[in-house]
């Protein structure tokens, strides 16, 4: 075994940015058939909670330390949203261009892409995929200010809660991280061309989570 | 004809200060210029980022009110287009200035 060494050339390795968003709204069936392109994203934020320790005391000693669930939750952050995700946002649409307000939310799911870079290849390393599922957003705060000299394109933002879909053999999960440098360059474009449409078909879905680790398997 | 954004700026500058005062865009330095006038020059692109790339990018443009009378009222007039803001004043001689910075 060589001994150890950090920060070897190519070994410093940063993940940056977000894009290609892709929203899919849950239908009847509770699956995700369509995507569509979610522009202007600025930023993802991720905020997984729960696993939390609760711990157990017998005989005078910690006999138990029991970790409760984990739940995922975050925040997207746009200039912008697409038309169908008003439905997610508690949005009804009776006539075009009539969006009436404080209605049910539908639930969606939603991928993003994040790079990876290292000290050689810059961002151009890799990337990641973030796949989720289950959310439902938030209402959320939406700050109108007046056009000044500068003024800044509208920031808005809706944090969302996740329930977790089945994974055979697996906990339930919302959460699925696929790393380009470590897949198969064919499976991962196999999903991606479920995530994002091909040539062929153009329709784009959101694949379960079963789905997508068939596609990864050996 | 479609005009350029630009373009459609020295048409608003000048339907904003009439047509007793020139307007002039990056004026060479062999025009004379006659007073009052405005100058403006491109200043500098805003560009706000979103998927990792531009999202939008707006031109700033700097703008210069040229007057002898330093009560002329040209300075307000520019003043008063949207997304314009002062700069500063100062005096070269026996003419004042008045620079905005006005996004379009």
């Amino acid at each position: 075994m060589p001994k150890l060494a950090w920060d070897a050339i190519g070994d410093r390795i940063f993940e940056a940015g977000v894009s290609k968003g892709v929203l899919y709204v849950q239908d009847a069936n509770g699956t995700y058939p369509l995507g569509v392109p979610w522009n202007g994203l600025t930023a993802v934020t991720e905020s997984p909670s729960g696993a939390e320790s609760n711990k157990h005391y017998a005989d005078n000693i910690q006999y138990l330390n029991l970790i409760s669930a984990e739940e995922f939750s975050g925040t997207i952050e746009a200039f912008t949203s697409p038309i169908e995700f008003d439905q997610c946002d508690g949005a009804a649409t009776p006539r075009v261009g009539v969006s009436v307000q404080q209605q049910t939310r539908r639930s969606f799911a939603f991928c993003y892409r994040t790079e990876l870079g290292n000290d050689i290849e810059s961002t151009d390393y890799g990337y990641k995929l973030h796949l989720v599922w289950g959310a439902k957003a938030a209402p959320s705060e939406k700050s109108r200010s007046t056009i000044n000299e500068n003024t800044e394109p509208l920031a808005l933002s809706w944090e969302f809660s996740t329930t977790p879909h089945p994974v055979t053999g697996l906990k339930p999960t919302a959460h699925i991280i696929i790393d380009s440098t470590q897949v198969e360059a064919a499976d991962l474009t196999a999903l991606e061309d479920k995530l994002y449409g091909d040539a062929t078909t153009g329709v784009s879905k959101m694949p379960t989570p079963d789905e997508v680790i068939a596609i990864f398997a050996p | 004809m479609v005009l350029s954004r630009r373009q459609q700026l020295q048409v608003l500058l000048e339907a904003t200060v009439g047509p007793l005062v020139k307007v002039h865009f990056q004026p060479t330095s062999n025009l004379t210029l006659e007073y009052p006038c405005v100058v403006y020059e491109l200043d500098t692109m805003v560009t706000t980022h979103a998927d990792n790339r531009p999202y939008t990018v707006r031109d700033r443009y700097q703008v210069t009110t040229i007057t002898q009378n330093v009560d002329s009222d040209l300075r307000h007039k520019i003043a008063a287009l949207p997304m314009t803001a002062h700069s500063r004043h100062f005096q070269s001689g026996y003419l004042n200035h008045d620079v905005f910075n006005l996004y379009f």
